[in-house]
This record gives C-alpha cells, sequence and structure tokens, in this order.
C-alpha cells in the first residue's frame, strides 16, 4: 500500500510529508471518492483506505476500548465508502466529515445491536446519508422548457460521452436508472454519479447562459 | 421565531451520536425546522471529523491488507430508499404537518388516547425501554403541576403552550431536569408537542453487554 512504499527510503520521508499534507486536503480527498464512484478505482480507494482506515481504528478503540470492534466498525465504514461513494457531496461538506458521519452512524447502531429488536430505530432513521435520492432538474432549477429544448442540445454536445450517454438513455428514452446500468453493464452507482455529474455541469451551463 | 434551541453541549453530543435515542429523535426533530441549528449541528460534524479522525493506529491483530480485499470483493450493502410519505396526521379534525424525521418515523406512531387534564397521547416506539411521545394539548388545557424524574425535553411541534416562565411556540425545545417543577398549560390555541424522557443506554447484545457497566461513559 501507498503510505508502505513512502516509508522505505529515508530521504524521501521530508518530501513525502509534505506530500502526505496535500494528500490530506478536501480537494484531493473528494477527487479520489469521485473516481472510486465513476470508475471504481482499486487505487484510489486504495488510497483512502490507507488514510482512513487508521484513523477509524483509533476512534473506535477510544469508542469501543476494543480493537476488535473497533476493526469491525473500520470494515463497515470502509465498505460503505467503497460501495456508495457516489453517495458524497463536495459541496455539502469534506470527505473526513461524511466518513465520520458513517462510522457514527455505525457506532450508533452497534451500541443498540438486538437480535431480538428488529424495530428499533436506527442511524439511518436519524441521519439518512446514505440513502439514495432521486434528483432531477424540478428539484431545484425551475426552466423555461422552450428555452431549455433549444439550448439543451448545444449543452449536451459539451459533456463527455459516458455522463451523454447516461443521460440520454434517462432522459430521452425514459429509462430508470437500473435499465440504464443493465443496458450499459456498468454499476448503478456509477449511472448514479453520471447521472448527477452532467445534471450539475448542465445546470452550471444553463444558469451561466440565463 | 424559535426562541428555545438545545444548548451546545447537546447540539455537540446530538453530532457525535453519543444522546439516548429518544433524545436524539427530540433534537433531530428540531433540528428539522431550526435553520440556525442545522448550521451549528454541521459545524460540530466537521469539527469532530477532525478532531476525532487525527489519531492514527495501527492494528495489534486485525489485518488491514486483508480487510481491503474483503471490502474491494465484498457486495454492495442493501439500498436504503428515501421514502417519500406523507407528513400529514389528523387530530380532532385538524391536520399537523409532521417535520421531516418524525414524518419518515409516521409508522411508529402508536394510537391516540385521551389522558386527564384535556390531552392525548401516543407513544411513538422507537424500539428502546424509552418514553417518546406525542403530546396534543386542547385549547385551555392544564397539565397538573409536576416534577421531572430524569431529564424531559419538550419540543413544540405547532401551536403555543405556555408555563409559569415562559411562551413557547412551534420548534421551541425546553428541557427541564429534576429541579424544575412546572405548570404547562394552553390558553386560547391548542399544542402539538414532542416529549421525550431521558435514559441510560442500556447494551442488550452478544459482546456489548460488556460495556453496560460503563454506559454512562458513552453518555457523557
Ligand atoms: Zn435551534
Amino acid at each position: 500500500m501507498q503510505v508502505a512504499q513512502a516509508r522505505n527510503n529515508g530521504k524521501q520521508m521530508k518530501r513525502s510529508a509534505i506530500a502526505d499534507s496535500a494528500k490530506c486536503s478536501a480537494e484531493y480527498l473528494s477527487g479520489l471518492l469521485s473516481k472510486v464512484a465513476l470508475e471504481q478505482s482499486r487505487a484510489a480507494f486504495s488510497e483512502l483506505f490507507s488514510y482512513f482506515a487508521p484513523r477509524l481504528l483509533a476512534y473506535g478503540t477510544r469508542q469501543f476500548g476494543n480493537e476488535a470492534i473497533a476493526s469491525d466498525l473500520v470494515q463497515e465504514t470502509m465498505t460503505n465508502v467503497w460501495h456508495k461513494a457516489h453517495l458524497f457531496k463536495a459541496d455539502k461538506g469534506s470527505p473526513t466529515t461524511w466518513i465520520f458521519t458513517i462510522a457514527r452512524n455505525i457506532r450508533f447502531d452497534f451500541l443498540r445491536k438486538n437480535k431480538h429488536r428488529m424495530n428499533d430505530l436506527s442511524a439511518d432513521d436519524l441521519w439518512p446519508i446514505l440513502a439514495e435520492t432521486n434528483e432531477s432538474f424540478d428539484d431545484d432549477v425551475s426552466l423555461d422548457q422552450t428555452v431549455l429544448l433549444q439550448e439543451i442540445q448545444s449543452y449536451y454536445a459539451q459533456l463527455p460521452d459516458n455522463q451523454r450517454i447516461v443521460i440520454e438513455k434517462i432522459y430521452l428514452e425514459g429509462k430508470s436508472q437500473q435499465e440504464v446500468s443493465d443496458a450499459l453493464e456498468i454499476p448503478l452507482g456509477t449511472v448514479k454519479s453520471r447521472t448527477r455529474l452532467a445534471l450539475q455541469k448542465l445546470k452550471e451551463m444553463i444558469v451561466s447562459h440565463d | 421565531m424559535i426562541k428555545f434551541h438545545p444548548n451546545d453541549q447537546l447540539i455537540e453530543k446530538y453530532a457525535a451520536g453519543s444522546l439516548c435515542t429518544a433524545t436524539s429523535v427530540a433534537v433531530a426533530t428540531h433540528v428539522d425546522m431550526c435553520s440556525r441549528c442545522q448550521q451549528q449541528v454541521k459545524d460540530a460534524e466537521e469539527i469532530m471529523a477532525r478532531r476525532v479522525l487525527q489519531d492514527i493506529r495501527t492494528p495489534r491483530s486485525a489485518n488491514l491488507e486483508a480487510m481491503f480485499e474483503q471490502i474491494i470483493e465484498s457486495r454492495p450493502p442493501k439500498e436504503l430508499k428515501q421514502e417519500q410519505v406523507d407528513p400529514f396526521i389528523s387530530l380532532e379534525g385538524k391536520k399537523f404537518r409532521l417535520p421531516s424525521t418524525l414524518a419518515r418515523q409516521k409508522h411508529r406512531i402508536g394510537h391516540w388516547s385521551w389522558v386527564p387534564g384535556k390531552m392525548m397521547k401516543a407513544h411513538v416506539d422507537i424500539g428502546e425501554q424509552e418514553t417518546l411521545d406525542l403530546i396534543y394539548m386542547a385549547e385551555n388545557s392544564k397539565v397538573p403541576e409536576h416534577t421531572h424524574r430524569g431529564q424531559e425535553i419538550t419540543l413544540v411541534l405547532n401551536g403555543v403552550f405556555n408555563d409559569e416562565k415562559n411562551e413557547y411556540r412551534d420548534g421551541d425545545f425546553v428541557l427541564l431536569d429534576k429541579k424544575h417543577t412546572h405548570t404547562p398549560e394552553t390558553q386560547h390555541e391548542d399544542c402539538l408537542t414532542l416529549a421525550s424522557l431521558d435514559a441510560p443506554l442500556y447494551f442488550t447484545s452478544g459482546i456489548a453487554r460488556l460495556l453496560n457497566p460503563f454506559s454512562n461513559l458513552f453518555f457523557k
């Protein structure tokens, strides 16, 4: 893993310390999360894991006084990061905060885990940070339909191909995200993050041309 | 304008996930209604995230590399759907809109029954041995003077009630502990509130039971 490589050479220590501080910037970590969301990048996840797993382990061990439970917490948290990176929204907060709140939720449930009572209120009920949301234009942008139809084609052309194809299938062909995922043989999470990115870009283009 | 908010300590414990379930729901519901506290919770989460994820621990036994491989190979956790719930409840011919946290938990709201003092009550089943109730006070109703065993929170969802000291309106978050004696009442308006009674956490399963003797540590 990355961290281990950096330790190999004593001379590189100073340089890697600087690199490390750049590596924990919110922007850098956000970039890794979006690589995980869009491409299931193992390398990006490996960096996230090297950075966060030992920190989550320290947090969990402090909380539970028990490294075995703490490592369950790390595993469950990072499993969500791997599969649900598309739910991270950089405009809502930093990656560190997002990952902390996932761990916080898991800890909340760990403390109440009881197989006899499936009805217990869970952390997801209080903080639904990992719930899928249905995003669409009408959520926060109201658009003049005719202007949209005229201009949108030129905006479409500016989208990266992989995003444009997803958007066309959903909004022109009326396919569900699951159907697009099946048709293109890409994970559902990827469809969702491409949709979100594309809508975001389109929104920006439309707003700036207003 | 909301006049009464959870104090900083409560906000911080809420963000840390360290409050008991009933209190967490009460704070979350206030936060739904209060943009000031939404910001406070956001800030608290950010500060806490930076603080608690500062230290690094190298595992003694657990092998992180093996964990990494397991995660890569793992199946996606089940998808959580944010369901659209009708946020309204009807009571005495009136409609009340529930804030989103409570609306999502609407299925947990039990039957309404009359209690002395022109009030109605419905239990919110959060699964713990904790008390969380919706309480409806009709116009001109009065709760007999009482003290509290533990810490009690009353959150006004809609309407207005008062005690000897203050008047409480939509979104106001009122915390009372053992020290307080009070006589809540309504005048010309009715009032729907959410009330929680504080209780320490009790861990019931497997290895977590070992934590029971220390439950006050989690409750700080
Ligand atoms: Zn507030």
